[in-house]
């Protein structure tokens, strides 16, 4: 097993030497029993899409076999295999938006699930032009709204409705392209259609269609997902919390939470609060019950409840190996089939949840939104009751965690900048244009989205905090969401002091609107936040959100869902950059129409680049060409 | 409208030093290198320069030096920190163009050469002393001047901007003017002047400097921030100088880059031509009617508003005004009449809150038909009542009586009990303006600014002859004796509780008074009695006691209760004072002290110098020379900053040997402080009219001719130990 690309990070390297002399198995020992990776799948080019293969036509143009046995050329097997990436991760995202429309379905005032953020029901429900808005009774107002978000998925006829939320210009340039996407379902099941052997062969066309469905996961099941998880359990608001390894506690019930969705979370929260619960902890000998997150389920807990962040993606083992989490309790994605396996090692629980993401070899509790409260209750029970297993000896939690600032949701951040709106002048409250004003007056240079996984072929966090510390440095403002959030919340960048760190504009900037210079906005859903204020911005100003000085970036990405967000984000007209390069590059053709071509008529394209410091040089250039072109 | 910003301050900066180069160059060929170069009246040289980069200009030569720093700070990028940087340039250039104008022109602006400002034709005053620097200090921590304006531009008519003038002098802001808008004001005969806090500066955009060098020199002074560290500087004025800048008409690149350098120092700029924003730095409000609020808003001044029934304004801006004879309707008092006021406790349960009574002819009585001028007795009776009221801040409220007169637009007081002296204006009494409004003014200040004490209050004006003397005579002289039987009695040794004021710590944050009844705060302003009063009227404020236990020794005056006191409140920045030496841990000083004192080893005693003596000393120093060498909380042993009030104390260095060191004093500051100098020196040695063995500036005011002078009066120092 080799350390060598752990070095970043010291918590690692004494985890994964306790792993060691644990006897547990970690994914560097299976990276390393992966040896060379294949070059093929890597390219992009081995297509398995019918029984007649796998075939596999040569990465280098002009070398080898140039086509498969149908036919299908490299350009062909690469653009299809990217685009059932877009597909799945359309997928992963709307269905849990689905979950939570479903949870939505099943409020009812006295609970489990009910209306926390009744304002923001009725504002969508207007926004969606649902008639009486304003008056018609919450619960009520709630299931239809329910109803019309699950005919999202489904409707026969029309495109999505939160496309209306951007600004005309770009409204135009999708009914233009045709990329409005239609229903999420159907965007998904026709572009497995259009993927399927001996069906679309015009890569142009596949990219095209993969492009609309992943607009299908922005404004569709992730915007679906982030708003009504907003109107289940609240808008998150600005609140302090800890992360890192470090806020496991070596004397209470430690339960972690993993995955995606915020349903089986909340009722673990919420059962966890019980007063019976926390007796029976402390006659158990623990101090008490404490709940700490990982990945996005992670998230939305921080920033609505202030919840712990226990770490990213690829620290889901260490947690573990620490020997002090009483119960893993996971729903859905990004969650490694290793870990029944780990947790054996120690005293440790596994619990999968979800139907959809059962996992062998420990328990499977289902969850279901009917009976969600008392599945959670079941599950810290178990928890609970496992604590005096723990063995002492094999207890290490390293002793490291840092303060963070989390929970910018669009209306937080609104709210924040209220606070330096003049009230004698004809500025009205409740608008993004203060941020627009220090973006056109060059205080600072444009905005980033810092987003995406862990990926063993990026030294794990590295790339995230050098690209927004470099960002940062260059009065560049970083909003982050996902691992990369929870990675510039370990680098004590998601903190007020973290304006030290940044250039004099981006300092003032934090400074006067009292807001850390890399803004934690939520979840891997929750980039819908980024799409959705960066558009609010375009729209103050009139223009196509592709003129505005801001990019979306991927240092670390590995999952299907950041293709989708990747398509999704450059058909809203923002260049993405990405520090993983995707399996494409054994077509340089189609390698071509994503780093170039698509500029022509979406107005934004893909960078990929592998090194950190490069790409913030070419984000640089891209704004200050942006700035330019705007005259500011 | 786009537009990129920092191209208009890279520019803008790009003028001033193309004309900074030429004029540079201009000098060097025609003075030479080492002609001096400097400001009138400062001991900072070109003080922006001197703060940012630590280096002091003093000749020609030297101003190259200063282009080349200037020069460092020009790096062009896209970075607001290399932006901001241009601005700071820009200041730095901006200076050196001033400079330059005074090597060529004693009075390059000729505002300074006129006995009254307000009829001159050419009003504009360039650079600020020090002196007048230092005389903002004390209204500036009281939060007198809330703000400080600074207009730049022309404004689209002269009504607009004498509105918009009036309306921060009425607030008692500070407004310095730079550009068309001078002319405007004169238009629309705005009064204006140092003491009227609206400051003509100059017309061309570089004479803004001298407004910039007032907040630095504020850093310098009150902050005793180290010249060259100009991120302090820039910290001091962003956190305690709540300056502002508006500008009116088009605004040009050179206004922009001078905006950023406001900017740098956390002066938030206004225009009134579109400019794209900076959200709470950078505004554009085009409406002239709302630029004040918008002002006062974003650099977060409140105005404390005290609705007053008074048909002229009521202002601390007017408190420095004057009234001539030409101006002159109505004079109380100045030896043609009686004058006196009093402040007395009446029953609370007995007053009618609010009535004002006058009783007597009044200004516009038919008898004065005809007559240049109405003379009038006056006698003032301000009652008060208040469950929390005593009877030893009757006086405090007294001697507000004055400032609180002084406020009125068109009214001027001088003097206080019995030698008052008050002088209203034609033109405030054209306005409508009676003595009732005399009453609604005291009424209004009393009942807002002692809010805590005052629960009710009547005022009473008498304007007969035979009232005036007789109530003189029979209420009003007793009183005053009783008074001053109190005071009298009031000693160091006779109190158990000293004072803390920490009123200036907004402006010098080391720096903390000891107030004893017989050592006043050094800015003169605040007494014992004063202290005392303001621990009742806020109890969490400024003033707060020490119970002062056993004395350390009593000849230095030296407590461990107020060494505590001074270690805490200066956050450990002094440890040790003394209140009776000027030699072992002085006391320290804001750099608002009305006088400063220092040793003269040759005469064996010390000088005093007061603010308003603009001529060098004895020891070879200017007021502000001397000052510098203390202030912003520094002790420098030898210097000593103090009220006025202190030479007449007993406790005057005593630890020195006390009053009888004083040798040498500016004619007027000795004139001011003759009798009371002359009672305590007869009381504690024995000698006769000491006043007049003190030298000052019209017999001597070099060395030898000095000690010449001590020397044929006998003069007591030069008889006592060495003081070194």
């Amino acid at each position: 097993m080799s350390n060598e690309i752990l070095n970043y990070d010291k918590v690692a390297e004494a985890s994964l030497a306790k792993a060691q002399r644990d006897g547990a198995e970690t994914m560097w020992d299976r990276r390393a029993a992966q040896k060379t990776q294949c070059g093929f799948g890597e390219a992009g080019v081995c297509c398995r899409i019918c029984a007649m293969g796998p075939c596999r036509v040569s990465p280098v143009p002009g070398k080898g076999a140039e086509r498969g046995i149908c036919g299908a050329n490299a350009d062909t097997i690469v653009a299809r295999n990217f685009a059932r990436m877009v597909a799945a991760g359309t997928s992963a995202h709307s269905d849990h938006a689905r979950d939570i429309v479903h949870a939505m379905h099943n409020t009812k005032a006295e609970g489990p699930f009910k209306v926390r953020d009744e304002a923001k029901l009725r504002r969508i429900a207007k926004e969606w032009d649902v008639v009486d808005a304003d008056t018609k009774e919450t619960y009520a107002l709630a299931h239809e709204m329910a109803d019309i978000a699950l005919e999202e998925f489904g409707k026969p006829f029309g495109t999505l409705r939160f496309l209306k939320r951007a600004p005309q210009a770009r409204q135009d340039i999708w009914a233009r392209e045709k990329i409005e996407p239609r229903a999420i379902d159907q965007e998904v099941v026709t572009l497995m259609h259009s993927t399927h052997m001996g069906c679309a062969a015009d890569y142009e066309s596949i990219f095209r269609r993969g492009m609309r469905t992943g607009m299908s996961d922005g404004w569709g099941g992730s915007m679906i997902g982030t708003e009504f998880s907003d109107i289940l359990y609240g808008t998150p608001t600005a609140r302090a919390s800890s992360s890192n390894l470090g806020v496991i506690d070596a004397e209470m019930v430690n339960i972690l939470i993993h995955g995606h969705d915020p349903n089986l979370a909340e009722m673990v929260v919420l059962a966890a609060q019980n007063p019976e619960m926390i007796e029976m902890a402390k006659a158990k000998g623990a101090k008490g019950i404490n709940i700490v997150g990982m990945c996005c389920t992670g998230n939305e807990m921080t920033m609505r409840h202030g919840i712990k962040i226990a770490g990213n993606f690829y620290q889901q083992e260490m947690c573990i190996i620490t020997g002090a989490i009483e119960a893993v309790v996971v729903d859905v994605q990004c969650i490694f089939p290793a870990l029944p396996e780990l947790a054996k090692t120690y005293h440790t629980r596994f619990i999968s949840t979800s139907q959809k993401a059962k996992i062998a070899g420990d328990m499977y509790i289902e969850f279901s939104e009917e009976t969600g409260l008392a599945n959670a209750a079941e599950i810290v029970k178990i928890a609970v009751e496992n604590f005096p297993n723990r063995d002492a000896a094999k207890v290490e939690i390293p002793d490291i965690k840092q303060d963070t600032m989390v929970g910018y949701s669009v209306e937080t951040i609104i709210e924040h900048l209220d606070a330096v709106v003049n009230s004698q002048l004809e500025d009205k409250l409740g608008t993004v244009k203060p941020l627009t004003d220090v973006i056109y007056a060059g205080v600072i240079r444009g905005a980033a989205g810092v987003v995406g996984c862990n990926n063993p072929k990026q030294q794990h966090d590295y790339a995230h905090i050098t690209v927004m510390e470099e960002l940062i440095k260059r009065d560049v403002i970083c909003v982050v969401t996902g691992c990369a959030a929870q990675a510039a919340a370990k680098a004590g960048l998601l903190t007020l002091e973290a304006k030290e760190k940044c250039g004099r504009g981006l300092f003032e900037v934090c400074e006067r609107v009292n807001i850390p210079p890399v803004l934690h906005m939520g979840s891997c859903v929750d980039i819908s936040r980024i799409l959705h204020i960066v558009n609010l911005c375009a729209d103050v100003r009139g223009i196509d959100p592709a003129l505005l000085p801001v990019v979306g970036i991927a240092p670390e990405w590995m999952s299907e869902k950041a293709v989708a967000i990747a398509n999704y984000v450059v058909g809203s007209g923002i260049n993405t950059y990405l520090g993983i390069i995707p399996q494409v590059l054994g077509s340089p053709n189609f390698t071509k129409l994503m780093t170039e071509d698509v500029q022509e008529f979406i107005g934004a394209h893909f960078v990929f680049e592998k090194d950190p410091i490069v790409m913030v040089d070419k984000i640089m250039e891209d704004m200050e060409a942006k700035r330019v072109a705007l005259g500011i | 409208m786009n537009m990129n910003l920092f191209d208009i301050i890279y520019d803008g900066q790009a003028q001033y030093l193309q004309r900074a180069e030429e004029m540079v160059a201009k000098v060097v060929a025609e003075k030479g290198k080492e002609t001096p170069v400097k400001f009138p009246a400062t001991a900072y040289a070109l003080p922006c320069i001197y703060a940012i980069t630590g280096k002091k200009v003093t000749n020609v030569g030297e101003l190259e030096e200063a282009l080349a720093l200037a020069k460092e700070k020009i790096h062009r990028t896209n970075y607001l920190q290399d932006a901001l940087d241009a601005g700071t340039a820009s200041a730095m250039l901006a200076e050196i163009i001033e400079a330059v104008k005074y090597v060529y022109d004693e009075h390059p602006y000729a505002g300074r050469t006129v006995e009254d400002l307000n009829t001159a034709d050419v009003r504009y005053l360039g650079h600020i002393t020090d002196a007048e620097v230092r005389n903002f200090g004390v209204p500036l921590v009281t939060g007198d001047i809330p703000g400080v304006a600074v207009i730049i531009g022309e404004c689209k008519d002269a009504e607009t901007l004498a509105g918009i003038v009036k309306d921060y002098q009425g607030k008692g802001l500070l407004t310095f003017m730079v550009g068309k808008v001078i002319d405007q004001a004169i238009e629309q005969k705005i009064k204006m002047g140092i003491d009227l806090r609206v400051i003509p500066l100059g017309y061309e955009i570089e004479s803004v400097i001298h407004v910039v060098s007032v907040a630095i020199r504020a850093s310098l002074i009150f902050g005793a921030t180290p010249p060259g560290d100009f991120l302090a500087h820039r910290t001091y004025t962003k956190n305690r100088v709540q300056a502002f800048v508006n500008v009116f008409g088009p605004w040009d690149n050179k206004i922009i880059a001078a905006g950023a350098a406001a900017i740098e120092l956390g002066f938030p700029a206004i225009t009134e031509t579109f400019i794209n924003e900076v959200p709470t730095l950078l505004l554009h409000q085009p409406d002239n009617s709302k630029v004040v609020a918008t002002s006062l808003e974003v650099r977060n001044i409140k105005i404390k508003v005290t609705e007053i029934d008074c048909p002229v304004a009521v202002s601390s801006a007017f408190e420095g005004e004057r009234v001539r004879k030409d101006t002159m309707f109505a004079e109380f008092g100045g030896n043609k009449t009686e004058c006196w006021e009093l402040v007395t406790t009446g029953d609370l349960a007995e007053m009618e809150d609010h009535k004002i009574t006058v009783v007597g002819p009044d200004i516009d009585d038919a008898m004065f038909e005809g007559k240049d001028v109405v003379r009038l007795p006056m006698g003032v009776v301000v009652k008060v009542a208040g469950k929390a009221m005593q009877k030893d801040f009757e006086t405090v409220l007294e001697r507000r009586i004055h400032y609180f007169t002084n406020y009125i637009e068109g009214a001027m007081h001088v003097g206080q009990r019995n030698i008052a002296w008050i002088r209203l204006t034609k033109e405030a009494f054209e306005k409508g303006f009676r003595l009732k409004h005399i009453g609604e003014v005291l009424y209004a200040k009393m009942r807002s600014d002692f809010d805590k004490v005052v629960d009710k209050c009547e005022i009473t004006i008498y304007t007969n002859a035979e009232d005036v003397k007789r109530l003189g005579e029979e209420m009003v002289k007793p009183i005053y004796a009783e008074r001053d039987e109190r005071m009298g009695s009031l000693t160091d040794e006779s109190v158990d509780e000293f004072y803390t004021c920490l009123l200036c710590q907004s402006f010098a944050p080391s720096h903390v008074c000891v107030v004893t009844p017989e050592r006043l705060g050094l800015c003169g302003a605040v007494s014992w009695l004063d202290a005392k009063a303001t621990k009742e009227l806020d109890p969490m404020g400024p003033n707060q006691p020490i119970v002062k236990g056993e004395a350390n020794d009593e000849r230095l005056g030296t407590w461990d209760s107020v060494n505590a006191e001074v270690a805490r409140t200066t956050q450990g920045a002094v440890e040790q004072v003394t209140l009776y030496s000027i030699l072992e841990d002085p006391m320290t000083s804001c750099g608002c002290f009305e006088c400063i004192c220092g040793i003269m080893p040759e005469a064996n005693g010390v000088i005093i110098v007061n603010r308003e003596f603009p001529e060098t000393s004895p020891v070879g120093m200017t007021f502000g020379e001397l000052a510098s060498m203390t202030g912003g909380g520094v002790q420098t042993p030898g210097f000593m900053g103090h009220g006025r009030f202190l030479i007449g104390s007993k406790k005057f260095m005593s630890a020195e040997g006390g009053l009888s060191r004083i040798v040498w004093m500016p004619k007027e500051l000795k004139d001011d402080v003759a009798e009371r100098l002359n009672k305590a020196v007869k009381e504690m040695t024995g000698i006769e009219n000491f006043a007049d063995m003190v030298c000052d500036e019209t017999i001597a005011s070099d060395s030898e001719a000095v000690l010449e002078f001590l020397e044929s009066k006998g003069h007591p120092a030069l008889a006592m130990d060495p003081i070194m």
